[in-house]
């Protein structure tokens, strides 16, 4: 009586701790001892006496290896007769070494095929693994906070404008903190990167910095890597520094915390630097209002609701109140333990309720969203991201199923051999072990291989990859890539034997030694297995250059949306006036010298600037009255709000469409005027004629006249749509850090020093920063679309070729195999023409069969490219009509090749077989 | 060959001495003698399946064991099983282990390190 299997597992892990000993020993005692074990009483795994029990196992293997080393070190001619080999003693692992042994000396013979396996694998198994390590990078790995998973972020819904993640006042944030019932801790940032003016004895540098919750790197379970984080007690007049930062300007000088820095409108001391891992806030976190596009953070500075910065930053009242109106914090929280987002927003918005019945003024209409942080921060490229990993498996599955192809060519030639194996008596299951032992094989070299393409792909990916992908930075190949890859390999290697090994296992050994001619026996099997390969390999090809072609097409149509305004020969920077220009007076003077002198440079048409530059800032927003209408709280609406300096509109080539564009007379003691774009004219007075209204920003502001209407502007992004806009005049209020644009007559790239030097001629305090050409923004805008269209475009061009190869490659196999029936109908005088479309039409029905089961599945995925297309439906006829004809026209013209060599077979030659 | 003496292979390890007493009542397969020696040692000896069959392997290469190829028990018959049984030598052998680990015991005995045993 046998005794029971223990569990696989158990089973396996006494396998491999067979391993350890000698072949012969184990021939001898394999069986028995297998059996002693499966009688021992079960000891759960894990606990120590079953740890302790595979330890001797394997210590007692090792022990006898080096019994049988000394042996036959020191008496080679001794041969123990147990030691003799005995054959139903053969065992598992004695097998698998025969195979690989026997696979080894196949692969040395064909080193073509062995090549051409191994490194269409190695491609495949080294993309895949490298798309998955970004994938991996940012999407799965948790952010750098503790604890990660509970974090959430919170945010004002402004449900009259369907702003659901919009930025929160102060006042509101301190109500959400105290009132809420689900968060452990709520933290306020600033959404958006303050530029601060580092002065050092050599002159003043720009530095990035934010400000944020003093408890906030408590709450995110985070401590300084030197000296100490921002804690409760702290006051404006510290800051902590990035590790980032601490290197470059610092040279990780350690004795930096305690210095001063001077950041020109206030000086603070260096409490502690962060470690390098420690990112916060990620560029998604930042909300729509800001001032510059940079996400890099140099510094974090504690953010106050009194005392002379909360008065600076507009954070009180006339009445010397936290503000409630003003919408500009971020604000992260973690859930209590057990607490979904879900609730936690529930709650939140309960709180807003009673927020809204008790400051209608401020409050009516605004909600409360919450966000998990992970997708706050990385949700936005996730079904991008996933479309790139579903998209290289796909073609990991046709480069496997093109290897499949291959090793069932070669089993067909192995045919006589595998028959022999089964005539002398290896059964089904053996020759099937053969088999996956052999791709398995292929696999794990391409694999290894694929780890060296895996390392180029990630590098490549990372040069590629547009610079706002968030968590870019952090993609790294951990164990978890490296686990995924192997399982690649063994899931590819498996795919690609399980074919070949289950043809060849059904091979009949009489009829094949018999029979002398190719490809008798099993034949129909094969060529079923073949056909099976060939519709499988166009189905998948169908979805991914259906995929890549919506993909361009959406770029095309995107890049080919009118911005608004003229890209071409514009050059742009932003820059911030010096700190002493206190007055507005100041300022215009300043302004009026410095357009001036930019006006006057050569090669510089027209010159303008404004606070919020198309595709090349954030935007900020204003809640403006009509004159005439009731204020009531539905008609207040929020628009974009801007200032134009000089000759901005000019300068961008956005036409006044009607009315005027301000002029020098527009000055401070003018009238105030505004000019509008066409979407807020639609909006506001859609029926009537918006010049000479008048409107206003809130009780307290001059009312403005309406005295130009302007063309709409695509303002965060091509795509967008177009928000109203409002635009004043910027000597009635000159700001400090604006955008400048300049047109220039050629090359506006070339222009950057000859601006820059300007400007230091101008007033050495005064840094240019993000001097970039228009073009270069605009591209930069679509680079995230770019990247996932040229990967999946170079997909679907993989896709095309791999089927290409799989059509090419099944029918100069079925074409060999009917050379004789080609050459007998030739010589009963079969017209050449009609014998070639024949085999075309054999190729071309396989190819409309996979083409029909590939639009089939790629219907009801489309859905899922959606998110990625942008004027082009999912299911864009003329997309999938041009893909089926690309598809069929290429498996006919795969099919041709060998069509056209069996035509010039020699009737009498293939006759010569029988 | 040199006229066979026993006293070449002492001491015996435990592990033989331990197998070879348990083969004295009789042909015992590999598992059946496991469970001789734990019952045997009140379970103070465990021996592990690695230990015990490298035990065995050195046995039979020295001849002190032989192999059985059938069954004794004909209505217990296990194809895999194999039953191990002691050889002349192996009694010979065993004999002279136990004759000198009398002579240790007896000599411990003398010296009071060991209570006299009860007839």
């Amino acid at each position: 009586m046998n005794a029971p299997r223990r569990s696989w597992i158990v089973e396996a892990l006494f396998s491999l701790g067979l391993l350890a000993y000698p072949r012969a020993f184990r021939r001898r005692f394999g069986d028995e001892m297998r059996d002693d074990f499966r009688r021992i009483p079960l000891v759960p795994l894990g606990t120590p006496g079953a740890v302790r029990t595979l330890r001797t196992l394997f210590l007692n293997g090792i022990a006898e290896r080096w019994v049988a080393v000394v042996r036959w070190s020191f008496f080679p001619n001794f041969t123990p007769h147990l030691y003799e080999p005995a054959g139903r003693h053969f065992m598992f692992w004695d097998t698998l070494r025969a195979d690989i042994r026997h696979t080894l000396r196949l692969a040395i013979k064909t080193p073509v095929f062995t090549g051409l396996t191994v490194t269409a694998l190695a491609l495949g198994i080294g993309a895949t693994s490298a798309i998955f390590a970004v994938v991996n990078g940012v999407l799965f790995r948790p952010l750098p906070y503790s604890d990660a998973q509970r974090l959430v972020n919170v945010w004002s819904n402004n449900t009259l404008e369907r702003h659901p993640r919009n930025p929160i006042s102060p006042a509101n944030f301190l109500d959400y903190q105290q009132m809420n019932t689900t968060l452990d801790a709520l933290e306020p940032y600033y959404t958006f990167v303050t530029p601060q003016q580092y002065r050092t004895d050599a002159g003043s540098e720009l530095t990035y910095s934010v400000m944020v919750g003093n408890n906030l790197f408590n709450m995110l379970g985070r401590s300084a890597a030197l000296g100490r984080a921002l804690n409760a007690n702290d006051a404006p007049g510290v800051l902590v520094l990035s590790d980032g930062y601490w290197r470059r300007r610092f040279g990780a000088d350690p004795s930096i915390i305690g210095r001063t820095l001077d950041l020109s409108q206030f000086t603070a001391q260096v409490v502690g630097v962060m470690p390098p891992d420690f990112v916060f806030p990620y560029g998604n976190m930042f909300g729509p209002s800001g001032f510059t596009r940079v996400t890099s953070v140099d510094m974090w500075l504690p953010l106050a609701y009194s005392g002379p910065q909360a008065a600076a930053h507009r954070m009180l009242t006339s009445a010397g109140q936290v503000t409630r109106s003003i919408h500009w914090f971020g604000s992260i929280g973690r859930l209590k333990s057990g607490v979904t987002a879900a609730t936690a927003e529930a709650d939140l918005k309960t709180v807003a309720a009673q927020l809204e019945h008790t400051y209608p003024a401020t409050n009516k209409g605004w909600s409360a969203t919450v966000v998990p942080t992970i997708d706050q921060t990385v949700g936005s490229v996730r079904s991008a991201l996933l479309l790139l990993l579903g998209g290289i498996a796909a073609v990991l599955l046709m480069a496997a199923v093109n290897v499949a192809n291959l090793m069932l060519a070669r089993s067909v030639a192995r045919e006589k051999e595998l028959a022999t194996r089964a005539a002398l008596g290896a059964g089904r299951g053996r020759l099937i072990q053969q088999c996956l032992t052999e791709s398995l094989m292929f696999a794990f070299a391409g694999g290894g291989a694929g780890l060296i393409v895996m390392q180029l792909g990630i590098q490549g990916l990372l040069a590629m990859a547009p610079a706002d992908l968030p968590r870019i930075d952090e993609v790294t190949v951990d164990l978890r890539v490296l686990s995924v890859t192997l399982v690649t390999a063994i899931v590819t290697g498996i795919v690609v034997g399980l074919l070949p090994a289950f043809s060849s296992a059904t091979i009949d050994p009489r009829a094949t030694l018999q029979d002398h001619s190719r490809g008798a026996a099993g034949g129909t099997n094969r060529r079923r297995a073949r056909g099976i390969l060939v519709v499988a390999e166009v189905a998948l090809a169908v979805a991914l250059t259906t995929g890549a072609g919506l993909l361009i097409r959406s770029f095309v149509s995107v890049m080919n949306v009118d911005p608004g305004f003229k890209p071409e020969h514009l050059l742009t920077w932003q820059m911030n006036i010096p700190t002493r220009l206190t007055s507005p007076d100041d300022r215009r003077a300043f302004y009026r010298d410095f357009f001036a002198r930019m006006q006057a440079l050569p090669g510089v048409e027209k010159v303008g600037g404004t606070t919020r530059l198309p595709l090349g800032s954030t935007s900020v927003s204003t809640v403006i009255e009509v004159d005439g209408r009731p204020t009531s709280d539905a008609a207040q609406s929020e628009v974009e709000f801007r200032r134009a300096m000089h000759d901005y509109f000019d300068a961008m080539g956005i036409p006044v469409l009607r009315g005027r564009g301000f002029t020098s007379d527009d000055g401070p003691m003018a009238p105030g005027v505004a000019i509008i774009n066409q979407a807020m004219a639609k909006r506001f007075w859609p029926n009537a004629d918006p010049l000479n209204q008048h409107i206003r920003m809130g009780a307290t502001q001059p009312w403005l006249t309406v005295v130009g209407i302007i063309g709409d502007v695509r303002h965060t992004a091509l795509e967008e749509v177009p928000r109203p806009e409002l635009y004043v005049n910027y000597l009635q209020n000159p700001p400090v850090g604006p955008f400048i644009v300049i047109r220039t007559a050629g090359d506006p790239g070339a222009l950057a020093e000859t601006v820059r030097s300007e400007a230091r001629a101008l007033d050495k305090e005064l840094p240019l920063y993000d001097i970039r050409t228009m073009q270069a923004l605009r591209s930069e805008t679509v680079a995230q679309r770019r990247f996932v269209m040229i990967l999946v475009g170079v997909f679907g061009a993989l896709a095309l070729g791999l089927a290409a190869i799989g059509v090419y490659g099944v029918m100069t196999v079925i074409v060999g195999e009917r050379t004789r029936e080609v050459g007998v109908r030739l010589a009963l005088g079969a017209e050449p023409k009609a014998l070639l479309l024949m085999i075309v039409g054999q190729a071309a029905k396989l190819a409309a069969l996979g083409v029909l089961i590939g639009v089939a599945v790629v219907i009801p995925a489309a859905s899922l490219l959606s998110s990625q297309l942008y004027g082009v439906d999912a299911l864009d006829p003329s997309t999938f009509v041009a893909v089926i004809a690309v598809l069929m026209a290429t498996a006919g013209l795969a099919a041709l090749m060998p069509a056209c060599r069996a035509m010039r077979v020699d009737p009498v030659t293939a006759l010569r077989y029988e | 060959m040199d006229k066979f003496r026993p006293d070449t292979f002492l001491p015996l390890t435990p592990v033989a001495f331990e197998i070879l007493i348990a083969l004295a009542d009789g042909e015992r397969h590999g598992y059946s003698i496991l469970q001789e020696v734990e019952s045997r040692s009140g379970g103070t000896i465990a021996l592990h399946a690695g230990t015990l069959y490298r035990a065995l392997a050195r046995l039979l290469e020295s001849d002190l064991i032989g192999e059985l190829n059938e069954s004794p028990d004909p209505s217990s018959a296990d194809e895999r099983r194999r039953y191990y049984r002691l050889t002349t030598r192996g009694i010979a052998v065993a004999r002279a282990e136990a004759t000198r680990l009398e002579g240790q015991v007896a000599a411990a005995r003398a010296r009071r390190l060991l209570k006299v045993a009860r007839a």
